[in-house]
């Protein structure tokens, strides 16, 4: 008998404890993202869409199409890399550099890999298409221009290069 | 100016004058005057359930509101200002959606089922008391009413469970059946306190016995409020009891094979109900509508509204529960206490 009623009262606090859980919650703030509106906050190393962006400086990217990501690539996604040719010999300069996102897995191989830091891997993330031959982007032509964070940390890494190579002549 | 006043705060002699001058006005046609009652009483339904149909509107998206607000998200703001057309635009894509009957389902009865849950809903509004005069009709017998014909709405989804030819529909059906038979009792026994305090079945007694706040049933009964509240959530399947359309073991219940406009009235018959057992817990319990300053029917929805965010808050806190713990705890700790609570009730009344 005396056990019936402490199971009751018992019961009454657990319930109410419960209620002042979910009643503090009422007074957070929403952790909603409201997504076309708000961007997320991506991380620096976030590996969206490889770009090639445009190098402020110089006013052209910095590939010199010497084909170490094409190579490096596991399953071909950078298909076709293609030298300016003038006067009859080929330049160290990319005319052409076709990427295959539909195939590419975001390994971060080519960007590793690349000794002039000519291509990154962007904060584009929403890369869906309708039609698979949007997928297959020519770099060279598309004239990415890297932008926010993402944009300094991609500078400071060949900056640094500059600097290291400097050091190693000097 | 004068005239609106008068409309909003002394409504009940508003309506008696008006009433009384469509009478003359119907006499000096000629016409017998009970053909005016029916004319009246048909605009009253109408009203009623044009209130229904857009308070449900409302209701549901002030639970998904709600809800969003637990669970510490925004919850509907894309359709109209903050999501306020969601569910007209929902209501709209149920109606236009294609209205499927199963193939090997009761179809008479299947058809009907939706009806059947949302009438008894629907006409339990007869006696409940909006306003200062704003009752649609004050029966004698008005309580006596409400528990005859809610205890009716299990016929609708009983059968609901059955047409549908569907194993989970059944046993949510039959879950629904055996809870509502086993929550009636301790809400009647808790309004057999009230009954006892008021002195009369009537509710405009009712709300009448508690002309200021201080006389307030829910001071003189907290038992018998909260045992309400449960037995009702209960009786309205909402959760913590919402066994009959448990989605983790019966996809969704009675309601599994409904579509379009049928799954529309389950869902308008749910929240009218919501609506129903507020408006019945703000009569009995709360004053109904009397409050100072503001005009009656805003009162009553003011409480009306306490009462149903209390119980979203209920149903945003507690887990379902088991269909053993359903039927021990009406049996075992709901019905004792509160046939302790209608005998004290009773010693106390004929003491003082």
């Amino acid at each position: 008998m005396i056990r019936y009623f402490l199971n009751i009262i018992k019961g009454i606090i657990s319930l109410c404890e419960g209620l002042g859980v979910t009643l503090k919650h009422v007074f957070r703030k929403p952790i909603t993202l409201q997504y076309p509106e708000q961007k997320p906050d991506l991380a620096l190393r976030f590996r969206g869409r490889l770009v090639m962006p445009l190098d402020s400086e110089k006013n052209d990217n910095r590939c010199t199409a010497c084909m170490m990501c094409a190579k490096v690539c596991p399953n071909a996604s950078i298909m076709e890399i293609e030298k300016v040719v003038e006067d009859g010999k080929p330049k160290p300069k990319a005319k052409k550099y076709i990427y295959n996102l539909g195939t590419c897995i975001f390994c971060n191989l080519c960007v590793e890999v690349c000794p002039f830091a000519a291509i990154v891997m962007s904060d584009d993330f929403a890369t869906a298409d309708y039609n698979k031959d949007n997928l297959i982007i020519d770099l060279v032509a598309e004239k990415y221009q890297i932008s926010g964070k993402k944009a300094n940390w991609w500078k400071s890494k060949f900056k640094e290069e500059i600097t290291k190579e400097q050091k190693v002549n000097g | 100016m004068e005239l609106i006043k008068e409309l909003l705060f002394n409504t009940d002699k508003k309506l008696a004058e008006f009433y009384l001058w469509a009478k003359n006005l119907w006499l000096s046609f000629g016409l017998h005057p009970v053909f005016l009652d029916i004319i009246i009483q048909l605009l009253v339904v109408i009203a009623v359930a044009a209130f229904l149909v857009f308070n449900a509107l409302f209701i549901i998206y002030y639970d998904r509101k709600v809800a969003a607000k637990f669970q510490v998200r925004y919850g509907p703001n894309r359709v109209g200002y903050k999501g306020i057309l969601q569910t007209v635009a929902d209501t709209i894509k149920l109606l236009i959606k294609e209205d499927i009957n199963p193939d090997k389902v009761d179809k008479v009865i299947f058809v009907l089922a939706p009806f059947l849950v949302f009438i008894p809903a629907f006409m339990v509004f007869l006696v409940i008391p909006f306003g200062k005069g704003l009752i649609p009709a004050d029966l004698n017998i008005g309580i006596l009413y409400v528990l005859a014909i809610t205890g009716l709405s299990v016929i609708g989804i009983l059968s609901a469970g059955w047409a549908s030819n569907n194993k989970y529909s059944l046993i949510g059906g039959l879950r629904s059946a055996a809870q509502i038979v086993s929550y009636e009792i301790p809400m009647v026994l808790a309004i057999l306190a009230i009954l006892i305090l008021a002195g009369s079945l009537k509710m405009g007694d009712i709300v009448n016995a508690q002309s200021s706040i201080s006389k307030w049933f829910i001071f003189l009964q907290p038992v018998g409020f909260l045992i309400f509240l449960i037995a009702g959530n209960a009786e309205i399947n909402r959760a913590p009891f919402d066994l009959p359309e448990a989605e983790s073991e019966l996809v969704s219940g009675f309601i599994t094979e409904y579509s379009a406009l049928k799954f529309a009235f389950f869902f308008l018959a749910e929240y009218t109900n919501l609506f129903l057992t507020s408006a019945i817990a703000t009569t009995l319990f709360l004053g109904g509508w009397q409050g100072p300053f503001l005009p009656s029917f805003v009162w009553f929805i003011i409480k009306v509204y306490l009462v149903v965010t209390f119980l979203m808050w209920i149903r945003w806190t507690f887990p379902r529960i088991r269909v053993d713990q359903l039927m021990e705890f009406s049996w075992k700790y709901l019905i004792p206490i509160a046939f302790l609570n209608l005998i004290i009730t009773a010693i106390v009344v004929k003491i003082v």
